[in-house]
């Protein structure tokens, strides 16, 4: 017994001394000495949810970041869109002491805190999707959200003519990005399209493409004269577009919205679908981690700054909140366009 | 006489299935008050096609409940059997294979449901923890080795099934509306669920187990087989719900069940199904299940915010514990140990039943 105690002993330390030899390795450009003890040196990005096409994609950008770099970094997330889980997944990878942290939450407000935990802890935290974040180091979006917001709604009311009804999807009334873009849509179609009516309040899709192919079907019926589809979440493109070609209703309807090529590909060919709007998530994930790399090696962000990476070569910082940066890496695809996109 | 007059007032409504059709039929009426142009064939396919899935769910929870356990490992059997069986399957075929992807589903589905019914007995706790455990232990292994990645394009065969119509009418309003083939599979498993559980020794097996675990054994029923069978069942009938969702919505995502038992819960024991086992049926299920798609799909129409679904289904969940609770005061369920009669039931046996339900 003692001498396996011994052993284990052995081991423990063994394996410190290792951990202490990557930190040291992984930080020697910038020599931060708050990352440095017991650090692990990885760089780890928290998504929303694991298993969609979306982030799928953007663990690719994880790849490529420590292909360019040669820095350890993963990605993981709850298996729901679980604001709890997320906060859970993040706290159990406080403990293990990553370098950095890319967080992609599901509610920004409910992260907050355990954001200020992994700082307290010396991890650097830099989050996307989160505009008005106030706990992180740094804030990484591909684009302007109001922009974004505008660009659909221009493309669904050239489709509309600039008339009819339309209705806005969003992940969850609480999702900060979903409602910006719904919210500056909604201001786009008062001021340019006023012969155009929005029917509802957003409808929440739960990030779920089944929920978003039910409520479309009630939608359509409750609102005869519905014409427009506005969606934000990456879900609900492909739930509204399977409802409109159940009803045949392709010539009919514009469906516009946040997509991914995979998961749309089949829609926006027969029609269902008129036009996809993304950022690609996997230059977005290599972003978030070169952004913590600059910060972890000592570094600043600030308007101008190059992250190596297309679509973030000249990050804005947004006037709402100085820890927003912005890139301009928006995507809109259409039928024509939508095969160049493997993803 | 006036006594008789209460119980029957209380026997009125004890009548869930009663009550289920008046419930049904006010929110009815009050669709049509406020937004009578819903009320179309439009709806009634909409309602059929959402209902079908949580239907054949609700039966095989149904199932377990009689046989009096709580089953919450249904939809993480379901989608692990449909997504594995997308897997398994070849891509391309013609339309007539589309039963191999089923066959392959139901077959993991009984397999899973072996899984349930070996920790049930093995382990010896209450069929609640068990399955909750083997879910967690499902999705754990769906994720790891057979893929947690959203599948696009399902197998040919399946797609055609899937945009097969039984019915095809013109919309109300625009465009067409359609009721899909796969609602006759899911009335034929429905209908024999029924016969089974009414006409069968097995069936009446699960009943009496469900009653009253130690009387059923005592009277010759054989527990550990009757176990055996309900689990085989219900994994089976999940199996085939999930199969039957992939081959509705195109596409076969792990996730798209997360969080969805309470819904399921809540149609079966609003349906009349006794919580604590013995008591159910299929008729009652179908009820249950036609309310709650009912009231999800009304709440647009009706102008309720849908933030407030969760809200109303668990207040039915409620509702029909309430009154299971108001109609076991006229129905005695455990005649068979009615305290009126000591031989039948001694004071050591009740304290064993005790603890069964305990367990339960």
């Amino acid at each position: 017994m003692p001498q396996h105690l011994s052993a284990t002993l052995v081991t423990g330390v063994l394996a410190l001394t290792l951990t202490a030899c990557g930190t040291v390795g992984s930080s020697s450009g910038g020599g931060d000495p708050a990352g440095a003890e017991g650090s692990s040196g990885e760089y780890v990005n928290v998504v929303k949810l694991t298993g969609i096409a979306w982030f799928d994609r953007m663990e690719t950008g994880v790849d490529a970041f420590t292909e360019q770099t040669g820095l350890a970094a993963s990605q993981t997330g709850p298996a729901t869109a679980d604001t709890e889980l997320q906060v859970g997944v993040i706290q159990g990878l406080i403990a293990q002491r990553p370098e950095a942290l890319g967080v992609v939450p599901l509610d920004p407000g409910a992260v907050e805190n355990v954001i200020q935990q992994a700082k307290d802890a010396g991890i650097v935290v830099v989050t996307h999707e989160a505009p008005t974040i106030q706990n992180a180091d740094a804030d990484i979006e591909a684009f302007d959200n109001a922009d974004y917001g505008t660009k659909i709604m221009a493309g669904l009311a050239e489709c509309m003519g600039g008339e009819g009804e339309y209705v806005q999807f969003v992940g969850s009334l609480t999702s900060e990005t979903h409602m910006a873009w719904a919210e500056a849509g909604l201001a786009a179609q008062q001021a340019e399209h006023p012969g155009m009516t929005r029917v509802s309040d957003p409808v929440e899709s739960d990030d779920n493409a089944d929920t978003a192919y039910e409520k479309t079907k009630q939608l359509l019926q409750a609102n005869p004269a519905l014409r427009g589809f506005f969606g934000d979440s990456s879900q609900d493109v492909p739930g509204i577009g399977r409802a409109i070609a159940e009803a045949g209703l392709q010539d009919d309807t514009c469906v516009y919205g946040t997509g991914v090529p995979s998961e749309t590909r089949e829609l926006v060919a027969d029609g269902s679908v008129d036009g996809i709007y993304l950022w690609d998530p996997a230059l977005a994930g290599q972003a978030v981690l070169s952004a913590a790399q600059i910060i972890a090696e000592g570094g600043e962000l600030s308007t101008g700054t190059d992250l190596g990476v297309e679509g973030y070569g000249s990050l804005v910082q947004s006037p709402d909140n100085p820890k927003t940066f912005l890139g301009d890496a928006a995507l809109a695809l259409t039928a024509e366009t939508i095969d160049d996109y493997d993803f | 006489m006036k006594a008789a007059g209460a119980s029957r007032w209380r026997r009125v409504a004890g009548d869930q299935e009663l009550l289920l059709l008046v419930l049904l039929g006010l929110l009815l009426v009050a669709v049509a008050a406020r937004a009578p142009e819903v009320l179309t064939v439009d709806t009634l396919f909409n309602v059929a096609r959402e209902s079908m899935v949580t239907l054949v769910f609700a039966v095989a929870v149904l199932i377990v409940i009689i046989s009096g356990g709580i089953d919450v490992s249904f939809l993480a059997v379901g989608i692990f059997a449909a997504y594995s069986a997308v897997s398994l399957v070849p891509q391309e075929g013609p339309a007539a294979t589309a039963w191999l992807p089923f066959a392959v589903a139901v077959a993991i589905g009984v397999a899973l449901g072996l899984v349930n019914a070996a920790v049930v007995l093995g382990a010896g706790v209450s069929t609640l923890i068990a399955t909750l455990a083997t879910s967690a232990v499902f999705l754990g292994v769906l994720f790891a080795f057979v893929g947690g990645t959203v599948v696009n394009s399902i197998p040919e065969p399946l797609r055609v099934l899937g945009s097969t119509s039984l019915l095809e009418l013109p919309a109300a309003g625009r465009g067409t509306t359609r009721l899909s083939v796969l609602v006759l599979p899911v009335l034929v498993v429905c209908a024999a669920t029924a016969a089974f559980l009414r006409w069968t020794v097995a069936g009446r097996s699960i009943f009496a187990m469900g009653g009253d675990r130690e009387a059923a054994r005592r009277a010759g029923v054989a527990i550990g087989p009757t176990v055996v069978l309900v689990f085989a069942l219900s994994g089976a009938l999940a199996g085939l719900a999930g199969m039957t969702h992939v081959a509705l919505s195109g596409r076969a995502d792990p996730t798209t069940f997360f969080g969805g038992e309470l819904n399921v819960l809540a149609a079966v024991v609003l349906g009349g199904a006794l919580i604590s086992g013995g008591r159910g049926s299929v008729r009652g299920t179908v009820l249950g299940v036609l309310l709650i798609t009912c009231i999800r799909s009304s709440l647009i129409p009706l102008g309720i915010p849908p933030v407030w679904q969760e809200a109303v289904i668990g207040s039915l969940l409620i509702l029909g514990v309430v009154l299971q609770a108001l109609a076991s005061r006229v129905k005695p369920v455990r005649a068979i140990l009615d305290p009126a009669d000591p031989v039948l039931a001694p004071a050591p046996l009740r304290r064993d039943v005790v603890e069964a339900g305990d367990a339960r």
